[in-house]
């Protein structure tokens, strides 16, 4: 359980463009993200809230100290989430979640939940299409799973 | 260090099976040489379908991205309702606000369109709609109630369907995603074609003297969604947790003049992972 900021490591295998034509945007995600923020998010998740406008996962992660906090991890509207193939059953309470994205410019335990390792080990996008977000390149799903 | 990785990637994937494809592929069309326009019985150009965005222009979200520069022609009042919106006033869309028009035709969001012979239906993708009667005798009302698609009028000039709205809501929305302003005295001008079986095009007059010293236009191409394509259900208000969380304005403008950051940090490499388990 641990959380990382600002890595300055980019990808470089098993890319896959995101080339889906984006969806909805509520709102321009430098609205309220701030981009130079990096972060990953590694916890479990206890609880989740498949809604409109957007989705959150909310995960426990543990300190150094042994202290739990909760994050709040925004992901895109649920109709754009089944459509990249994400389901509700991929995920329980309780399960091991990781979650790359960026941090709310107001400083708030919230985040843009921009990539979703789930605990099959599936990579997914969580990114609420069409919002100007950095482009994340996604991760091709070894089962051939449609992401 | 940067660089050598983000070239590196670019490398594999134009090496790759998946970057041939990716070369392939153009969004702006499905194939080379699309069917022809589908008509209704009674001979008009059928525009019903499902229409998502091409990416014929990065500056689709600007509705001055036809003007050179994307100049727009301010009044002092739009100038400062322009400035009022930029540093006062959060996305009247994530507060559950109806984008309306023309906002709806700059967006990212796909719609649907269900053409009838009195009444066309747009449908969108956050749960807001319009219902044009299509009537070439009507005149619209001396006093309109305030609206935020306006008071529109439909009408068929050809192969054109022909939308014309006045009596919009006063300032309270974004006329696109820059939070350039619109006034009460907006007066709309939609021209909508479909040229051929797999787009749909709209030329959009703007005409609003109170923000705008003169008109200008807008245009903008959707492409066909999949058989399949459909708008869903979406409730703004469910869970708008964004509200209270939501900067004022768009966000940052980069150098090209694209909403976004410049250079944002990259995210931490994906960890790697086994194959999914066989169900």
């Amino acid at each position: 359980m641990k959380i990382k900021f600002g890595v300055l490591v980019a990808p470089v295998v098993g890319f896959a463009l995101a080339t889906a034509l984006p969806l909805l945007a509520h709102h321009s995600f430098s609205a309220q993200f701030d981009g130079s923020k990096a972060i990953r998010v590694q916890g479990t998740l206890a609880k989740i809230e498949w809604t409109n406008p957007h989705t959150y996962f909310y995960i426990d992660v543990k300190d150094e100290a042994g202290v739990v906090l909760r994050w709040g991890c925004e992901a895109g509207a649920p109709a754009a989430l089944s459509r990249r193939g994400f389901k509700r059953g991929d995920l329980k309470l309780g399960d091991a979640v990781i979650v790359d994205g960026y941090r709310a410019k107001d400083g708030s335990r919230l985040m843009d939940a921009r990539r979703v390792t789930l605990p099959d080990g599936r990579i997914v996008s969580g990114a609420s299409e069409g919002d100007g977000g950095p482009q994340v390149p996604q991760v091709p799903d070894p089962a051939g799973k449609k992401q | 260090m940067k660089t050598f990785f983000l070239a590196t990637g670019a490398l594999a994937l134009l090496l790759s099976p998946l970057g041939a494809l990716c070369q392939q592929n153009d969004p702006n069309s499905k194939t080379a040489k699309p069917g022809p326009t589908p008509r209704t019985a009674d001979r008009h150009a059928d525009l019903t379908g499902y229409w998502k965005s091409t990416r014929d222009s990065k500056f689709f979200w600007h509705i001055g991205k036809d003007l050179p520069d994307r100049n727009l022609p301010f009044t002092p009042a739009g100038e400062a309702a322009l400035k009022h919106n930029q540093t006062a006033t959060k996305d009247p869309e994530s507060l559950c606000i109806i984008g309306g028009a023309p906002r709806h035709n700059v967006t990212m969001m796909p719609f649907e369109i269900l053409q009838g012979t009195r009444k066309v239906a747009f449908l969108y993708g956050d749960g807001s709609y319009r219902l044009i009667p299509i009537d070439p005798q009507r005149k619209h009302s001396e006093d309109p109630d305030p609206a935020f698609f306006g008071e529109e009028i439909g009408r068929w000039e050809g192969d054109t369907l022909v939308i014309d709205s006045v009596g919009f809501k006063d300032e309270k929305i974004w006329i696109d995603e820059y939070a350039n302003p619109m006034s009460d005295a907006l007066h709309v001008v939609e021209r909508w074609t479909r040229p051929d079986a797999e787009h749909i095009h709209v030329e959009t007059l703007i005409d609003d003297r109170k923000f705008y010293t003169k008109s200008f236009t807008y245009s903008r191409t959707w492409i066909t969604g999949e058989p399949d394509d459909q708008v869903r259900e979406f409730s703004c208000s469910e869970n708008n947790v964004d509200e209270q969380h939501l900067g004022f304005g768009p966000g940052p403008v980069r150098k090209d003049g694209t909403i976004g950051y410049e250079d944002p940090a990259p995210l931490p490499p994906p960890i790697p992972r086994s194959p999914a388990p066989k169900e």
